[in-house]
């Protein structure tokens, strides 16, 4: 392959693996934007996403990368995967935020956010203590077709990624600018105590943050397992640090800006390893991470933000 | 253990201090005399203090020192560090890498000094000489703490503007990179295999070898050290300028903390602490590879902080011993117990379990469980403030301004104006919230600032202290210019404030609070704080003196409560904690932002004749106030601000008829009615 062909494969392999993180770097944005915490538990409900996604594919049937589906039935089963893993992430990060931070909101300091920390820790630890520290073989019911542009070759998985992506996305940002609820979220993130007194419910607000952002999380997970075939109890953890990056990138807290992170943070992680080195990849990215914290902490496309204090 | 004058205040009595003590010598002489007991010939001692026993002690030690070094930045100052074992990880490869059989150059004659020094052996390989390295063990604990400390001014430089939550993931960045770097530099650290054959220390030509007896005494020898270092810091200027910076950060720069310094203190402290446990651990394994320093030792050394009770010295160290004894101790028990229970019940899942290798979970149970029931870990660094008796809850109503007022001196009135604050503009954004405002404060005056809210009195005060910039003008303070000075070195200069919404540190004592005021005026550094020479000593009680007597000017309204923490006072006792604060730090002008607010009409009056003491005394005041009655008791002049900007100044009484004042504060039309 050319130079340009090398460029153009990984600017391919470089979106799907973004349009992964952008869907990661919702949930952390949503959050954010809404309590200003980082939840690290999202990590680890990504990861579990991937076996409930696997366990559904199991259930229906696909096994492995022995059984290889085509139309109708594909799009069944990918769908319902999708709809499962969605659903119980989506209530798992409810369940996180009704049972543990909510009891913790008013409290200063770091308590939220150590919170997160531990449920991210049993979350992942409970994968290997009850299912196994080992790979699992993620079922795969693609077709292997490949396309040809130029001397690059895309997977039809990548282009159907990006598809599942786009799709949720839109309708994420639909929900945020078009809906009610959406509107209501919006009046939290601005200032909890005057959504409040506008009759705004805030409670049921976070909670709609949690459940979206953590449904976006069990998307992310069916792609990651779909893409690689493979998923294990600790991919949350690299996963999960790029996708926040990604969302800092953007500007945390600003929807756009954290799809637009993902896909640039993607793009940079496969430009790195196609041609510096796929071991200082990491490396390269948590220096962005680090230099738009102290250099531009709002991000791309966020604004400052008014200090609190 | 401590005997600071403030750490003695607060200790609940005489006799429980002298217990507490008991308890740290008894258990230091059971660590000194427990691997002696494999020499009794007691089969059930012996067993005890097996060398595998010993060894896991050395090891907890080692966490125990992690976790002490911790505490510093995440307890003390507050620092929220999740990328801590990168420091762990920098003293291990600075030994590892200068002992192991990694690194080896062509001899040379560069090489023969440092031969005569120990620091090289020269050996041939393959019939080509080479240097070996052979950094002494005792020459690597100070140099591994001093770039460690290096590197903790590096990593945390770029974290300094960053608050809580981004601090943290910045240092998680850090925590990545390192342990990476050293996968990545195959040539130095042998990549993930790691390095080997790590030389062992020796004492008087006695090689330590893999007798865990000599590191366990290395181990205890360090942990003392550490802690006494890590006490003498907390009941210091440093670890109160600290703590200060945990509890409000603006709080503390406005009371004369210089916030850079201080943090990167932390930073540098709680780094030279790993970078030593790092060197003795790795001394002790004689093997290290990256993944000995991933997020989840950090995490492990913060699950050990939080259980302890973080800013608690010795919460760090049973947090440590705790999590180290299920870890290497009970877990194994506990699972061998679930495995005989499913063979014996015949459920295989449970033959399956390894809670060993579950020790995460464990951890992430702890830190919810302790986030949620007991924020303050097994032993809370606040110490419980002793019951008020009926007496001291009884507040005594004073009249006639201050106890004892005299005892702050008389202060000096200077010929001229001691503020000058000349067409001062401030914007935020689109916003002119101070617009071309002049204000004289002359020495030895008491100057009023009115106006509605919003009017821009708070910036005013703001941009004096440092706290805001400006857009243009000047601010001079005894004819020197203070605008863009950092809100620290305004204070330096003596120029104290009170703020609106109080900003006193909650979690901190009366005393502490008032101590923190005098800051700038005190000069011990960390090294003093440590070793406490006759001059420091004499600092911190000239110091606490201080502080009492200025408590003591508000009567039995503080005395009584010098050793609470400030969170429990009323309103009324927690503004004047902070008046004692600003007065604490000799201040040649004093700024008040509404200091009766929220106090009832006694309150009001006590406080607004002890402000006429001050000024009796010869302090320069400037006031914000709306209560217009204290405004026209205290001020020589009153200067009114609306929108930003002076529309008004003189004689409150000239200002209280003046037309434009009456339609800022009452509306369009005001003045006229008021005419007619």
């Amino acid at each position: 392959m050319t130079g340009f062909d090398l460029f153009v494969q990984q600017t391919i392999n470089g979106l799907t693996l973004g349009a992964m993180y952008s869907l990661l770097a919702l949930g952390f944005t949503m959050v954010y934007g809404i309590l200003e915490l980082i939840n690290f538990a999202h990590f680890s409900v990504f990861m579990v996403g991937t076996f409930v996604a696997m366990g559904a594919l199991q259930s229906m049937g696909i096994m492995g990368q022995s059984v290889i589906l085509t139309g109708l039935p594909l799009v069944g089963v990918l769908l319902v995967a999708l709809a499962a893993t969605m659903t119980v992430c989506g209530c798992i990060g409810m369940g996180i935020e009704r049972f543990f931070l909510r009891r913790l909101r008013s409290v200063k300091g770091p308590a939220q956010m150590i919170t997160t920390i531990g449920i991210s820790y049993i979350l992942s630890n409970s994968v290997l203590l009850f299912i196994g520290g080992q790979g699992f073989n993620f079922p795969n019911p693609i077709p292997m077709l490949k396309y040809h542009i130029g001397g690059a070759v895309m997977d039809v998985r990548q282009p159907l990624i990006w598809a599942i992506s786009a799709v949720l996305m839109i309708g994420l940002t639909y929900f945020v600018q078009s809906t009610k609820l959406g509107k209501a979220m919006r009046a939290t993130a601005q200032d909890p105590e005057a959504a409040r007194m506008m009759g705004v419910d805030v409670d049921r607000v976070v909670l709609t943050a949690f459940f979206l952002g953590s449904a976006m999380a069990g998307a992310a997970a069916v792609v990651f397992g779909l893409y690689y075939n493979y998923t294990n109890f600790y991919i949350g953890f690299d996963a999960g640090l790029r996708a926040f990056t990604a969302a800092v990138l953007g500007g945390i807290g600003n929807v756009p800006g954290a799809m637009l992170g993902g896909l640039l943070i993607g793009i940079i992680e496969t430009m790195t390893s196609q041609f510096i080195s796929t071991n200082w990849a990491e490396v390269v990215i948590f220096s962005i991470l680090i230099l738009v914290l102290v250099f531009r902490p709002a991000g791309l496309l966020g604004r400052v933000a008014p200090n609190k204090s | 253990m401590s005997t600071t004058t403030a750490g003695a205040i607060a200790a609940p009595s005489q006799a429980g201090g002298k217990r507490k003590a008991a308890i740290i010598v008894g258990l230091l002489i059971l660590l000194l005399v427990f691997p002696a007991l494999s020499l009794t010939g007691v089969p059930f001692l012996q067993g005890l203090a097996s060398q595998a026993n010993v060894d896991v002690i050395a090891t907890t030690i080692s966490y125990a020192l992690l976790a002490t070094g911790l505490n510093i930045v995440v307890g003390f100052a507050g620092l929220l560090d999740l990328g801590y074992a990168a420091f762990f990880a920098i003293g291990a490869y600075l030994y590892g890498v200068f002992t192991a059989f990694q690194v080896m150059p062509h001899w040379s004659g560069f090489w023969e000094p440092l031969q005569m020094l120990g620091l090289v052996q020269k050996m041939s390989i393959g019939g080509a000489d080479v240097v070996h390295f052979t950094l002494s063990f005792w020459l690597a604990i100070p140099l591994s703490a001093l770039v460690a400390a290096l590197f903790g001014v590096l990593f945390g430089f770029p974290t300094l503007r960053l608050q809580g939550d981004y601090l943290a993931i910045v240092t998680l960045g850090f925590g990545e990179i390192v342990p990476i770097v050293f996968l990545n530099a195959d040539p130095i650290t042998n990549g993930a295999a790691g390095l080997n054959g790590i030389q062992a220390p020796s004492l008087f030509g006695y090689s330590f070898g893999v007798n865990s007896v000599p590191y366990y005494y290395v181990a205890v020898v360090l942990i003392v050290i550490l802690t006494f270092v890590s006490i003498r810091l907390r009941d210091s200027r440093v670890g109160r300028a600290w703590m200060a910076i945990r509890e409000d950060e603006i709080g503390a720069s406005a009371m004369g903390v210089n916030l850079v310094n201080f943090k990167l203190l932390a930073f540098a402290s709680g780094a030279a602490i790993a970078g030593i446990a790092g060197t003795f651990y790795i001394a002790k394994l004689q093997t290290a590879t990256p993944d000995m320093f991933n997020f989840n030792v950090s995490a492990m050394i913060l699950v050990m902080v939080v259980l302890g009770g973080m800013g608690s010295v010795w919460g760090a160290i049973a947090g440590a011993t705790v999590l180290s004894v299920l870890q290497f101790w009970f877990l194994q028990d506990l699972t061998n117990w679930i495995h005989e229970l499913g063979t014996a019940t015949g459920i295989g899942f449970l033959n399956k379990l390894d809670l060993v290798q579950s020790i995460d979970l464990i951890f992430g149970v702890i830190l919810v469980v302790m986030m949620m029931y007991r924020r303050e870990g097994l032993i809370p660094a606040v110490r419980r403030s002793p019951n008020l008796n009926f007496d001291a809850q009884h507040a005594v109503v004073h009249r006639g301004g201050f106890i004892g007022v005299e005892r702050l001196g008389r202060y000096t009135v200077e010929q001229g104006n001691a503020l000058e604050v000349s067409d001062v503009t401030v914007r935020f954004g689109g916003l002119v919230a101070l617009n071309k405002v002049n204000l004289v404060v002359p020495s030895g005056g008491v100057v009023a600032v009115i106006g509605p809210n919003g009017s821009g009195k708070s910036t005013l005060f703001n941009v004096i202290t440092g706290l805001v910039q400006a857009e243009s003008g000047s601010i001079r303070f005894r004819g020197e210019e203070i605008l863009g000075l950092a809100p620290h070195k305004v204070l330096e200069k003596g120029v104290a404030r009170t703020f609106q919404n109080i900003r006193i540190f909650p979690n901190l004592t009366v005393l502490e609070n008032v101590l923190i005021g005098e800051h700038a005026r005190l000069s011990t550094g960390p090294v003093g704080a440590i070793l406490r020479p006759p001059g420091t000593r004499a600092e911190e009680k000239r110091a606490v003196e201080w502080a009492k007597d200025i408590i003591a000017l508000f009567g039995n309204r503080l005395a009584p409560r010098t050793a609470q923490t400030v969170s429990g006072l009323s309103y009324a006792n927690r503004r004047r904690v902070e008046i004692a604060r600003a007065l604490a730090s000799r201040p040649k002008i004093l700024l008040l932002d509404e200091p009766t607010a929220g106090m009832n009409p006694n309150e009001t009056l006590e406080l607004a004749e002890q402000i006429k003491d001050l000024k009796s005394l010869g302090l320069t005041i400037l006031l914000i106030e709306h209560k217009l009655d204290v405004v026209t008791r205290l001020a020589d002049n009153v200067v009114v601000l609306d929108h930003g900007e002076k529309i008004a100044e003189g004689p409150a009484d000239e200002v209280r008829r003046n037309e434009e004042v009456l339609r800022a504060y009452l509306g369009r039309g005001a003045g006229v009615s008021h005419a007619a």
